[in-house]
């Protein structure tokens, strides 16, 4: 099933043409013209990525995302903010700390806009859903780990943090990597918590040479008989 | 200024041109006026919006990728790529030293002069030594954090 996309834009000309270049892409789009019209939409349809122009008559991208985020802690699914002239380096702080993952520039090259939604949507397949690696049976939507018949009693990040691994399964993650997407946005601070999550989890699986310590990059799911 | 003019200028009489004469659009000129014409207004952007323009340079491209990409959230205009390619003015170039190696001389003279930030896995002496003689104006250890590469690009900028 193609991934779900959905394109906000009060300009209906630019919205169309973005729709159109993605669905050319295999996407399957929704089309919103407003922020009002969006959190609508995404009540009914939840999408696999959003696409956002940052300036719009109702609302802005922040105010947007902030209506998203309302309740939990991050939005479910990846959002890309459109820019139309460009905003100076603190806008953009602000949209990152509110939940966007990415920026483009209106006007970029339509490769390099595909090459971006594709990044977000690779970082989107790799939270949700149950998954088995070998012995190793993840679910982490339901908060649920087993290795065997056993039942791995981990945190939520831990958890987040196996299941990333396992869904790139014998390829290494880099710190950076688990540092984005399990711990969210910010890089400071996180590398102890990070080191304690790998502890926590070969810990509880007792079996340590599931989870290989790649020095100074990352790590990497090895899948043991 | 001047030559975001002159660009928007020929594509509008490459069209008119075509039009009055009934010849079939020039498709891929005008594409390449609009690229140049979008490129110049970027230049214009950055100047007026302060706006850093950054190259990331690494042989991981899905590693450049995610640095750019976290370059950008604050704010930098960043790029990936894992080949060198011809710099812009004042582009600020992060490099992951792995990818020296496979430089040509013309590169090499280019990258001197941007003066990079280089990134490495290893922090033995022979390393800091090929960083400097890249003409590296900082030299971080990896996994870099992303505030201290932004650190690094502030006072790459700042000089």
């Amino acid at each position: 099933m193609p991934a779900k996309l959905l394109v906000v834009d009060d300009e209906p000309r630019t919205a169309q043409l973005t729709a159109e270049l993605l669905r050319r892409a295999g996407y399957s789009v929704d089309v919103a013209s407003s922020g009002t019209e969006a959190l609508e939409l995404i009540r009914s349809v939840s999408p696999d990525l959003m696409l956002l122009d940052y300036e719009m008559p109702d609302m802005e991208a922040p105010e947007v995302l902030d209506s998203l985020r309302s309740g939990g802690d991050r939005i479910p699914f990846p959002v890309i903010i459109l820019t139309g002239a460009r905003h100076s380096p603190g806008d953009q702080v602000v949209g990152i700390e509110r939940g966007a993952t990415d920026y483009i520039v209106k006007g970029t090259d339509r490769q390099v806009v595909l090459a971006r939604v594709r990044g977000a949507l690779r970082e989107r397949a790799s939270a949700p859903g149950a998954i088995s690696r070998g012995r190793l049976h993840l679910d982490a939507a339901r908060g649920e780990a087993r290795l065997g018949d056993r039942v791995l009693k981990l945190e939520r990040r831990p958890l987040l943090m196996l299941q990333l691994l396992a869904n790139r399964s014998g390829e290494v993650v880099t710190r950076s990597e688990v540092l984005d997407q399990v711990w969210g946005t910010s890089y400071r601070g996180f590398e102890h918590s990070l080191e304690q999550a790998v502890h926590q989890i070969r810990r509880e699986m007792r079996e340590p040479d599931w989870i290989e310590t790649v020095r100074g990059i990352g790590y990497r799911l090895v899948v043991q008989p | 200024m001047h030559r975001l003019r002159s660009t928007l200028a020929r594509a509008r009489a490459e069209l008119e041109l075509a039009r009055t004469d009934g010849d079939p659009l020039p498709v891929d000129r005008l594409l390449g006026d609009l690229r140049e014409a979008l490129d110049l207004l970027g230049r214009v952007e950055a100047a007026a919006f302060q706006i850093v323009a950054v190259l990331v340079l690494d042989d991981d491209e899905r590693l450049a990728e995610l640095t750019a990409r976290g370059l950008r959230r604050l704010g930098y205009e960043a790029e990936s790529a894992s080949r060198m390619r011809a710099l812009r003015p004042r582009e600020v170039v992060v490099l992951d030293l792995g990818l020296s190696a496979s430089l040509d001389a013309d590169q090499l003279v280019a990258l001197r002069a941007a003066r990079p930030i280089v990134v490495t896995g290893a922090a033995d002496p022979a390393s800091r030594a090929l960083a400097d003689d890249l003409g590296a104006s900082d030299y971080l250890v990896k996994p870099v954090e992303l505030d201290d590469l932004a650190a690094a690009i502030k006072r790459r900028t700042s000089t």
